[in-house]
């Protein structure tokens, strides 16, 4: 028997079992597939639009958290305050240069308190179009639009859904300084039909990207700052970007490419060696299907046990002794549906705040800026991330939430998916490690 | 055209699911050492849109080259089941195309297995011959530089339960030991290490008529032929299932394809075969249950050695977590260290073939290079049959199934001889 159970591991659920093990918990963790990280860009969004400023991307991210106080009681972000966003942030990043995946901001690296300046970097997407985030890994930080260097934007001939030449033009348009080029795959590999991942493992041998760094540096004109499709290196990437920006002579960075994420992966990779090497268990294709709980009767329930499915109809029993939900939303597989409109959390059918008549789901424009109840509804915690009823009592005494699932927010219109992941998991780590110690 | 291979009813739903993330080619070890695959999510749920409504011809054949590992299935966030759809579409392209020889002959364990047993020394000298085995890559396209099972010498499994008939232990409770091919002609001492845990924790143990489980048919595409063998095998063993035993396997693909491959592949969803699949388990998935029930006897001997231990990826395909991983440690003394490599490349009878040997060498590097990194070892454990000896000729290291450890921990086995202490 564990003594937390992590369902899901996307960042919240990762961050949780991370906070939960090194207090010194055993920890296992399931998860139906991998996802999240694999589809996301592998930076971290705290705070990039607000609901009332959706046409502007917001420039202090820390401070939007704050304001949303007043608007927004219910987001987590205000659930937990942005002092304890900030430090779960610290821990992240403190974390992620421990592991040799450095993550900074707009001011640089180190102790968050000093490497940002607060400012969200601006960085250039797979189209051209710009992208705030509070945290970059270190191959993304010289892509900031902050930043004066002219860009030359290096894409590979043969390589799918990665178009130097359309990103160039963006940039452009958008008053930015770009130009665009083109070289040969066969640089990088020679069989045919490989993916960014394959590509980006082509990169960990040195000969290889000493050979595009090359090829690179008689591209570059003096002054410019170069972005290649983010594939440079898996699992020797540092080596592999201080290769490349030696051998370029120029500052290099990554542009994030369609699914699978490279950046994403290498961070996934990252957090599941650390929680390997604090014997934390991590079964892949492990599905919760459903849970045993004592029924709340006045006071708070309990969860007896988890159940994930099988290939019979025998379904496996987990026992622990707290239970973390961090199985994401409707993306994320968290929440499912039928075409009733009934909506539902897959594991323990706990209540959400989302309609439950489909008509309900949406607004009538697309791009309403109070966003789509479907997408704001989760499920409502209190502010140790514990599940809450619609009277904000507790439901199951040993239940925490983190993650996409959870109620008050819209990760997906306000840029804020890989934060909340973070600061709502690290504080689900925390308050059950002292609910444990009790 | 057979029906069955023209009917997608198992997979067909999980195929909509499927959001082109690319997750599964990612992870697959077979697309990361060679272009000959394309991987799993072009070879499984894109090319099926042009294999169904009577398609002609099935459009990509690289999907011969996969290994059948289910690495696409567990890393998929959707749960569409690829690995499925491609055995359905390898088995559409030979009912398009016809089997050879080869394939046909590796289907077959359970013949093969007896054909040795005519002379297994002879059998044995012969697989260990270069110029036998350069015939048999030449005409047949066997790769001369696999590692042949080799048969037994002392006899079958069943001639050994027949001879020490007298000394079984009789008991109230009962279950069901459903030992495959390998047990039977080439491994029988793993057969007598689950039989000495059975009757330690005080089982009496069933051995009932069975037959092959039909997955070496089934990955080789014979589904016709497996069909007949898992009708067999539900006419031998589902009346045990109705009685309410328990139906215990030590081979993990065996009973994985019990409880859901042969069921699911051969679209027999019948009341039989589901009371089959529910009936049967892991050997160590029991003993795990046995074990939180408090039942379990943990009187072990310390054994003293680092073990590393891969999970096959066709035991992460039964869904039941690592329960060899919960068992194991609690043997004092053993240091069980569990492999996170994602398949050991043999898989099955992928490793034989000619066109496919260095492959299956180049997928199993990931493990073999971890357990190299764990030396000082003397052995290393796997609960697949075939990996074992997949990984035994990789590594130089005999590898053990997990069964025998435990077997050797209650005193009953002698790991390195691989014999019951009192024989």
């Amino acid at each position: 028997m564990s003594d937390l159970f992590v369902i899901g591991a996307g960042l919240s659920g990762l961050m949780a079992a991370y906070t939960a093990a090194r207090a010194g918990l055993r920890v296992q963790v399931v998860t139906k597939g991998l996802g999240s990280m694999h589809w996301a860009a592998g930076t971290v969004d705290v705070m990039g639009y607000t609901p009332e400023e959706l046409s502007r991307p917001v420039q202090r991210p820390l401070e939007a958290i704050q304001a949303l106080a007043h608007s927004h009681p219910e987001h987590p972000y205000v659930l937990l305050g942005s002092h304890q966003v900030q430090v779960a942030l610290e821990e992240f990043t403190a974390l992620m240069a421990e592991l040799g995946l450095p993550y900074g901001g707009a001011g640089g690296f180190g102790a968050l308190a000093h490497s940002t300046s607060g400012d969200n970097l601006l960085l250039p997407s797979a189209v051209g179009a710009l992208r705030p985030a509070f945290l970059a890994p270190s191959a993304q930080l010289a892509g900031d639009m902050a930043r004066p260097e002219p860009l030359l934007i290096v894409g590979f001939t043969g390589l799918r859904d990665f178009y130097p030449e359309l990103i160039a033009e963006n940039l452009a348009k958008q008053g930015f300084q770009a130009r665009a080029a083109f070289l040969p795959l066969s640089l990088l590999t020679e069989q045919a039909d490989r993916n960014n991942v394959h590509l980006a493992q082509a990169l960990d041998l040195q000969a290889r990207r000493l050979k595009l760094g090359g090829e690179l540096k008689r591209l570059a004109r003096a002054g410019e700052r170069i972005g290649l499709p983010a594939l440079l290196g898996l699992d020797d990437h540092a080596a592999a970007l201080a290769d490349l920006s030696a051998a370029a002579g120029a500052p290099i960075f990554e542009i994030p490419t369609l699914p699978p994420s490279v950046p994403g992966m290498r961070l996934y990779k990252a957090l599941r060696a650390r929680l390997w090497r604090m014997g934390v268990r991590i079964d892949v294709g492990l599905e919760g299907i459903g849970a045993n709980v004592i029924a709340a009767n006045g006071t708070a329930g309990r969860v007896q046990w988890v159940e994930t499915a099988t290939t019979t109809s025998r379904p496996l029993k987990h026992r622990a002794k707290a239970y973390l939900l961090a199985t994401g939303g409707i993306l994320g597989g968290g929440f499912d549906s039928d075409h009733t409109g009934r909506i539902w959390e897959t594991v323990f059918d706990l209540p959400l705040t989302i309609p439950q008549a489909r008509h309900q789901w949406f607004r009538p424009a697309f791009m309403d800026p109070a966003g789509h109840p479907v997408f704001n509804g989760g499920v409502a915690v209190n502010a140790a991330m514990q599940p809450v009823g619609a009277d904000g009592q507790v439901l199951y005494a040993n239940l925490w939430a983190a993650g996409g699932a959870l109620a008050g927010a819209d990760p997906i219109q306000q840029h804020s998916l890989e934060g909340l992941a973070i600061a709502t998991g690290w504080a689900a780590g925390q308050a059950i490690v002292r609910a444990l110690a009790q | 055209m057979p029906m069955h291979t023209q009917s997608w009813e198992s997979v067909g739903p999980s195929l909509d699911e499927c959001i082109k993330c690319n997750i599964c080619t990612s992870y697959c070890p077979v697309a990361e050492v060679t272009d000959k695959f394309h991987g799993p999510k072009y070879s499984g749920p894109q090319a099926q849109r042009f294999r169904e409504n009577g398609q002609p011809q099935s459009p990509d054949h690289s999907v011969d080259y996969c290994s059948g590992c289910r690495v696409c299935n567990e890393v998929c966030p959707t749960g569409v089941r690829i690995a499925e759809i491609n055995a359905r579409a390898r088995a559409q392209a030979a009912a398009e195309h016809g089997i050879p020889l080869r394939n046909r002959l590796l289907g077959r364990s359970d013949m093969l297995g007896k054909l040795g047993m005519i002379a297994p020394g002879l059998a044995n000298w012969g697989m260990r011959q270069g110029f036998a085995r350069s015939i048999a890559e030449g005409v047949l396209g066997i790769s001369k530089h696999a590692q042949m099972p080799t048969w037994s010498r002392e006899g079958t499994f069943a001639s050994w339960l027949k001879r020490s008939a007298p000394n079984r232990l009789r008991s109230e409770r009962k279950v069901v030991y459903y030992h495959g091919c390998s047990t039977m002609y080439y491994e029988p001492y793993v057969g007598k290490a689950a039989m000495a845990v059975f009757e330690h924790n005080g089982f009496e143990v069933v051995v009932p008529e069975q037959g092959c489980c039909g997955l070496p048919l089934l990955n080789n595409a014979e589904f016709p032929a497996a069909e007949k063998y898992h009708h067999h095998n539900l006419e031998w063993l589902t009346p045990y299932a109705r009685q309410g035993y328990q139906i215990v396997g030590t081979s993990t693909s065996c009973t994985l394809t019990l409880k859901e491959e042969a069921p699911d592949m051969l679209d027999i969803h019948t009341p039989e075969a589901r009371d089959l699949a529910l009936a049967v388990w892991d050997i160590f998935e029991w003993l795990r249950e046995l074990h939180a029930q408090g039942q379990m006897k943990t009187d072990f001997q310390p054994i003293d050695m680092v073990l590393p231990y891969h999970p096959p990826c066709q035991y992460r395909a039964h869904h039941i977590g690592s329960p060899v991983m919960d068992i194991l440690p609690l043997i004092p003394g053993l240091d069980v260290r569990e492999s996170h490599a994602r398949c050991c490349g043999g898989a099955g009878t992928y490793v034989y073939k000619k066109e496919k040997y260095q492959i299956a060498m180049d997928v199993g590097q990931e493990l073999f290079t971890w357990v190299d990194e764990q030396r000082p070892v003397t052995m290393t454990a796997c609960t697949s049959e075939t990996c074992r000896w997949h990984i035994e000729s990789a590594t130089k290291l005999p590898c053990r199934h997990p069964i025998e450890v435990l077997a050797a921990a209650y005193g009953l086995y002698d790991l390195e001889k691989r014999k019951l202490t009192k024989e």
